[in-house]
């Protein structure tokens, strides 16, 4: 291609803060895998300079490097000195790269699907269907999704979440505090325990959750793919009924959700106005909004402890809990301290931390699928830092991070992993957590 | 662009999936941390000391430079491929082979990462001191091309101190071994030193021998804060003269304290003029007692508050600001250059009254850090390389800044070496005769002048 590619001019001028120091290079997850230069955050941002400089094109190999060579995981946004954003940069060439190269149509299709709540509630039930009559777990054991074990993946809900809980759960008593919880899709079409165990904690801490029905995607999984136009009619969606100032916080259960509501929301809408495209001031203000009220459901149990009832051993026998920090809450969000305050609390656990727990699972949403090789390598090291940990649960605050976690544990070993408010949830009920 | 039966011959060595020719990869192997940039015609990962012979057999045969190459996180351009030909990168080439407790030595692969090898052995009760900041990032080859430092240089020295044995792959694809694995050794002329600091153009480091010590006990830091840069200064010659043996003596100047306060709130008193940071190691009660004196030598000093660490997590409050220093600095502008003149301890006042004269002189923000007790000054001049005027006072500052240290008795580089960044000011500090003896050295060595060419030597 020939025309000249442009982003705005903020992340464009930001680039040119890179010193090429190459202290990025240690923090991301694919660079240590690959060890060249193109896979690292550095390569990257000095070819997106020379691309938006108009000296190098926006090649295939580009477009290759820039999405199966990142993960989007954001380290090295963390790690740099210089305070460049090359999360954003990233993003927003693979943006440009999609308008040029199209989208395939499996990605179109699957894109189509989770911006369009009816339709994804309708394939939910016909991939469930479908895995009933022609799946079953000796077919599924031999069919690998890139390099996701099918039989590793769970099945979905019997009911979507949003159809088997009320809108609104009121506490005992006066409630505390007034939330809206947004659950994201893998809780409403996967990992239905989660969500009620979300709304078990949260109601047992005194907490009024208000769930909106018609809540979808929060469009980020699309928006990182590249496709902005589509990403941004879930945004819309999703601020006209979550933007309201009259509640205390959105809950998110979801690292990846939470990280797109608190902080990408507001960026991308920033980003294409100033790129000419016509997005309302009002819209920028609810993205603004909604940033400022939501948090994850880890960090508002954690930052809210003396709300919970007193947690107290009764009998069971202890279990070690490690905890993976997922990108997108810890790099996304700086949320690290309070699912670990939440895990040390809990009865009967030994808290124990493994090896790089900052260290991305090498999941990173179609990454698995589309660069097997390198994301089996990223999750080898993953794995194994959990098994030396000797620990029987891995708690986490990311479906991605869960799915692809407990499809690559040795089966031998039975190690659970689950949402960190799962366990808070179990460790209410009595639960216990060896069984 | 190399012959196409050249290609198919180095292609032959490495494999496909270490030979690099895209535009995109010969841009990315075009730069280091330095600013000027060159392209490669080809970018090969050897992973072995035979593959590295048989490719310097073909350059050498066809005449082709030759760049090897780390991370690339030096700055001084020493891993640009200034006349475009090969660029070796020895990343793919990192396995620790060896780790030996009572031999206290272990034996690496060009690319394994300093910050690797040193948990690796400190895992074992063992100690490698060389610590460049980009330690994290960058190869022991690397450490050893540069003959890198880093803040326990004051006590432990330079990579150099901690070489015993390098295998090495010369211009025409001989291997020879240099050093061994004693800690003693006089057999011969010494090339360990010949090769380390040799920035790459004597020969290809494909294997390395490291002496390592057992780890001090204990270790402990603190901060001492003056009003009057000049007097932190005279307490680092005062430090120093009286027989104390810091691991690290760090010096940040109020024009880098000021930048850290506005973004990182450290609790660093603003009207500061110099701070501090000293860390000692060693037995627990000598560490104790050394604390005590220096705390008291500063404060003799004039200095108006000393804190020290009581624990790991005041340690590691007293270091943010320090290790933050650098992030601060290169955020506040497009481009942070990092100076590297290093003077004798004693002129360590002298020079920061320099640099203060210059900063005004041509206008440019430079905040001053220094591993001061060694004498190594890490100056931050802060500049866009897109503003031509402003850039070309920067150059003419950092001119100045290399001239008064020659001035002082001092040298153009402490840690970060030549390589293009300084090598027009090498007549200031080495007379005649000595830059004519390095040529004869290079010329043996290199007579075909394909190795890291376009550089110092």
């Amino acid at each position: 291609m020939t025309e000249r590619v442009s982003l705005s001019d903020i992340t464009t001028e930001n680039l040119y803060h890179c010193n090429k120091c190459g202290l990025c290079l240690q923090a991301c997850p694919v660079y240590k895998e690959l060890l060249v230069e193109s896979a690292s955050p550095r390569g990257k941002v000095q070819l997106c300079k020379h691309v938006l400089e108009g000296d190098m094109d926006l090649s295939e190999k580009t477009n290759a490097i820039l999405f199966s060579q990142c993960l989007l995981c954001g380290s090295c946004t963390v790690a740099c000195p210089s305070g460049v954003h090359q999360d954003v940069l990233f993003s927003g060439l693979r943006w440009r790269a999609t308008q040029h190269y199209g989208i395939d149509w499996s990605k179109k299709l699957l894109f189509k699907t989770l911006s369009t709540p009816w339709i994804m509630h309708g394939s939910t039930w016909f991939a469930r269907w479908a895995r009933k009559i022609f799946g079953g777990s000796w077919i599924e054991s031999k069919i690998k999704l890139g390099n996701l074990p099918m039989d590793g993946i769970p099945p979905f809900n019997a009911k979507p979440f949003n159809g088997e809980v009320t809108e609104i759960v009121k506490p005992d008593g006066t409630p505390k505090a007034r939330v809206l919880y947004f659950h994201g899709c893998a809780t409403n079409y996967v990992f239905g325990d989660i969500g009620r165990a979300v709304v078990t904690v949260l109601n047992r801490m005194g907490v009024e959750v208000v769930i909106p029905r018609d809540q979808g995607c929060c469009g980020l999984p699309i928006f990182l793919s590249g496709d902005r136009a589509t990403s941004l009619k879930c945004i819309q969606e999703t601020l006209k009924l979550f933007a309201r100032e009259d509640v205390d916080a959105v809950v998110v259960d979801c690292a990846t959700c939470g990280s797109a509501l608190k902080k990408e929301y507001p960026q991308i809408l920033r980003e294409l106005r100033d790129l000419g495209e016509d997005i309302e001031e009002k819209l920028v203000r609810d993205a603004e909004l909604l940033a400022s009220k939501t948090v994850d459901v880890s960090e508002y149990i954690g930052d809210h402890m003396d709300w919970l009832p007193t947690l107290s051993a009764t009998g069971g026998s202890r279990i070690r809990v490690t905890y993976h920090d997922p990108c997108h809450l810890l790099k996304g969000q700086s949320v690290g301290l309070q699912p670990r305050r939440i895990l040390r609390a809990l009865p009967n656990v030994d808290f124990i931390e493994m090896g790089g727990p900052d260290t991305c699972c090498g999941g990173g949403g179609e990454f698995q699928i589309e660069c097997p090789e390198t994301s089996a390598a990223i999750t080898n090291r993953k794995i194994r830092n959990i098994h030396r940990s000797g620990a029987g649960i891995v708690a986490t605050g990311c479906p991605g991070c869960n799915v692809t976690i407990r499809s690559h544990m040795d089966k031998n070993k039975e190690i659970k992993v689950f949402h960190t408010a799962q366990l808070v949830a179990m460790a209410l009920e009595n639960h216990d957590l060896v069984s | 662009m190399l012959d196409p039966k050249v290609t198919r011959e180095l292609r032959g060595i490495v494999g496909e999936k270490n030979y690099l020719d895209t535009p995109e990869d010969l841009m990315n192997y075009s730069y280091d941390g330095y600013v000027p940039e060159s392209k490669p015609d080809a970018v090969l990962f050897p992973v072995s000391t035979q593959q590295v012979s048989d490719i310097m057999k073909v350059a050498y045969r066809e005449e082709i430079p030759v760049t090897p190459r780390g991370a690339g996180t030096n700055i001084c351009g020493g891993s640009v491929p200034m006349r475009g030909g090969i660029v070796l990168a020895f990343t793919r080439m990192n396995r620790i082979l060896e780790i030996n407790k009572e031999d206290r030595l272990a034996v690496v692969e060009p690319g394994v990462i300093n910050a690797e090898l040193q948990a690796e052995v400190e895992a074992r009760g063992l100690f490698y001191p060389p610590d460049p900041a980009s330690m994290s990032v960058c190869t022991i080859a690397g450490n050893v091309a540069l003959n890198a430092g880093g803040p326990r240089g004051v006590k432990y020295g330079v990579t150099r101190d901690y070489i015993l044995g390098l295998t090495v792959v010369l211009p025409d694809g001989q291997i020879i071994h240099v050093g061994g694995r004693t800690a003693k050794n006089v057999t011969g002329i010494d090339l360990v030193s010949l090769f380390t600091g040799s920035e790459g153009t004597l020969g290809l480091i494909t294997e390395i021998t490291c002496k390592l010590l057992p780890k001090p006990e204990a270790k402990q830091t603190m901060q001492a804060i003056f009003n009057d840069l000049d007097l932190a200064g005279k307490a680092v010659a005062k430090i120093m003269g009286e027989g104390m043996l810091p691991v690290a003596l760090e010096l940040m100047d109020s024009v880098v304290v000021n930048l850290v306060e506005d973004s990182a709130h450290v609790g660093l008193p603003r009207e500061a003029e110099g701070v501090l940071l000293i860390m000692m190691d060693g037995p627990r009660e000598s560490v104790k007692r050394e604390v005590e004196i220096i705390a008291q030598l500063c404060r003799n000093q004039g200095a108006t508050e000393v804190r020290v660490a009581k624990n790991q997590e005041e340690e590691d409050a007293l270091w943010f600001a320090r290790r933050s220093a650098f992030g601060v600095m290169a955020r506040s502008r497009p481009n942070c250059i990092v100076e590297d003149v290093t003077v004798p301890v004693s002129k360590v006042p002298a020079m920061i009254r320099e640099i203060v004269s210059i900063a005004r002189t041509y206008n440019v923000v430079i905040g001053v850090l220094a591993h001061a007790g060694d004498g190594n000054m890490h100056p931050l001049l802060l500049t866009d390389q897109r503003e031509t005027e402003e850039w070309e006072r920067a150059q003419s500052a950092i001119r100045d800044i290399v001239l008064k240290a020659a001035e002082l008795g001092g040298t153009l580089s402490g840690e970060h070496g030549i390589g293009m960044a300084k090598a027009e000011f090498l007549d200031l500090v080495m007379d005649t005769e000595t830059l004519q003896f390095m040529g004869v050295i290079k010329r043996a060595v290199d007579p075909k002048g394909i190795l890291n060419p376009g550089k110092f030597l």
